[in-house]
């Protein structure tokens, strides 16, 4: 599971190298990506929702 | 690497110095924390950039000169480098979180109009402001006073040419002062950059604003959203005192207001309402319809000659006690008193050669209004 996690971050911060990106294409499959990318996107939007709550309470 | 220390120092004293005195070229510091914090936030960012600015192009004309073609310098062929692209992008994601942090701040604190000691209802209307003194029955508009020579170029500009209004908008330093903000008509912006406020003034909409100015003072603002033909000619003049001088301004005021309400009633003569009548024509008329009553075809009908309403009284005080809709007139039954309308429409029956011989009392007119 990290590698995958690994791999939505770096797409995240547009970093990703080569070699991991072979990797990932060549054994991965898309639906994990996918799912583990939504979720991931999913805990940034609630991260900034809870601290513009916090700053604002 | 040899950067040009000397001059980049000459820069930095002329910004110091200009924080100090509010300079020609910069916005202004202001008179009102808010505008501090907010002038402290400008010069921060500016600096900011100025520091990324000469680190960026200052490598980049650096690698351009070092390692140009004519010295025999090849170009690295690298592909990718993580650790180099996590650092370009989360230095630029710190700076602006930096940033961001204590602007909100200022923004929040910008946005708290609770707890305001004073509350004032701003409205724009076409070319004006109005003031109302909430619970104080105090209110007025304020208009333009430049004089027309000047706008014509037939006399020399004043220091504060468009800048002047008859009645400035009084407020005392030191107390938070709430503004409930709209428009009679169209779309309007009241700005004033030394108190850091510029909001637009919406029909239907009310917009609240505030203020807490830190010393006495006369700070000038224009309308800031284009609004018609005479948009460069409704400025705001704010008149910030002490406090106990606020409060003999504002008892002059209730008591001028008393005054005005007892003359309704009474009878007047011919010359005490022209000669009042003269004084509102001129500030609140003359825009459209012209010093002379002449008019400005095809938006503003002329007065003087004006067979229509020479001939029908009630036409008359029907345009102005209820505006035309759809036209620009609009409807003064709130914005002007009895004795204001009574006065302005037996000075327009009078002057310029429409000598009807009219006299409207104020009483007749009050009576109109409550209908
Ligand atoms: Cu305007």
């Amino acid at each position: 599971m990290w590698p995958v996690v690994k791999s939505v971050l770096a797409a995240l911060l547009g970093v990703q190298n080569d070699r991991q990106r072979q990797h990932d294409f060549s054994t991965g499959k898309p639906a994990v990506f996918i799912i583990v990318a939504v979720l991931v996107t999913l805990i940034f939007v609630l991260l900034l929702a809870g601290i513009a709550i916090f700053a604002a309470g | 690497m040899r950067l040009p220390w000397r001059w980049l120092l000459s820069v930095t004293s002329a910004a110091t110095l200009s924080q100090a005195h509010a300079s020609s070229w910069n916005m202004p510091v202001g008179v009102t924390d808010i505008s501090r914090d907010i002038f402290g936030l400008h010069m921060t960012i500016f600096w900011v950039c100025v520091v990324i600015g000469v680190i960026v192009f200052g490598v980049m004309f650096y690698s351009l000169f070092r390692y140009r073609h004519s010295k025999g310098a090849k170009a690295a062929q690298f592909h990718e480098h993580t650790s180099v692209e996590v650092l370009w992008t989360a230095i630029p994601i710190l700076i602006l979180v930096g940033m961001a942090v204590p602007a909100t701040a200022t923004l929040k604190n910008m946005y708290d109009t609770s707890e305001a000691d004073l509350d004032i209802m701003i409205t724009g209307q076409q070319w004006r402001w109005r003031y109302e003194y909430l619970g104080e029955d105090v209110a007025f508009t304020s208009n333009l006073s430049t004089s027309r020579e000047q706008i014509r170029g037939e006399a020399e500009r004043g220091e504060h040419y468009l800048l002047d209004v008859d009645e400035p908008l009084v407020l005392p330093i030191n107390r938070k002062v709430r503004f409930l903000m709209t428009s009679d008509d169209v779309i309007h912006s009241w700005w004033v950059p030394e108190l850091a406020v510029k909001q637009d003034t919406i029909p239907g909409f009310i917009n609240e604003n505030w203020v807490q100015i830190n010393e006495p003072g006369i700070y000038r603002g224009q309308c800031a959203e284009l609004c018609g033909v005479n948009h460069g000619f409704m400025p705001i003049v704010v008149h910030a005192m002490e406090e106990a001088d606020y409060e003999i301004w504002l008892a002059e005021r209730k008591e001028a207001a008393e005054q005005e309400a007892m003359g309704v009633d009474r009878e007047w003569a011919l010359e005490e309402l022209m000669a009042r009548g003269e004084t509102v024509y001129q500030s609140i008329c003359s825009s459209c319809h012209q010093s002379e009553g002449q008019g400005a075809m095809p938006a503003f009908p002329a007065l003087a000659g004006n067979e229509q309403l020479i001939d029908d009284l009630d036409w008359h005080l029907d345009r102005i006690i209820n505006g035309v809709s759809g036209a620009a007139m609009p409807a003064f039954r709130s914005t002007l008193n009895p004795v204001e309308i009574a006065s302005v429409v037996t000075y327009t029956r009078n002057a310029w050669g429409n000598d009807t011989g009219d006299v409207v009392q104020p009483a007749a007119v009050a009576e109109l209004i409550t209908q």
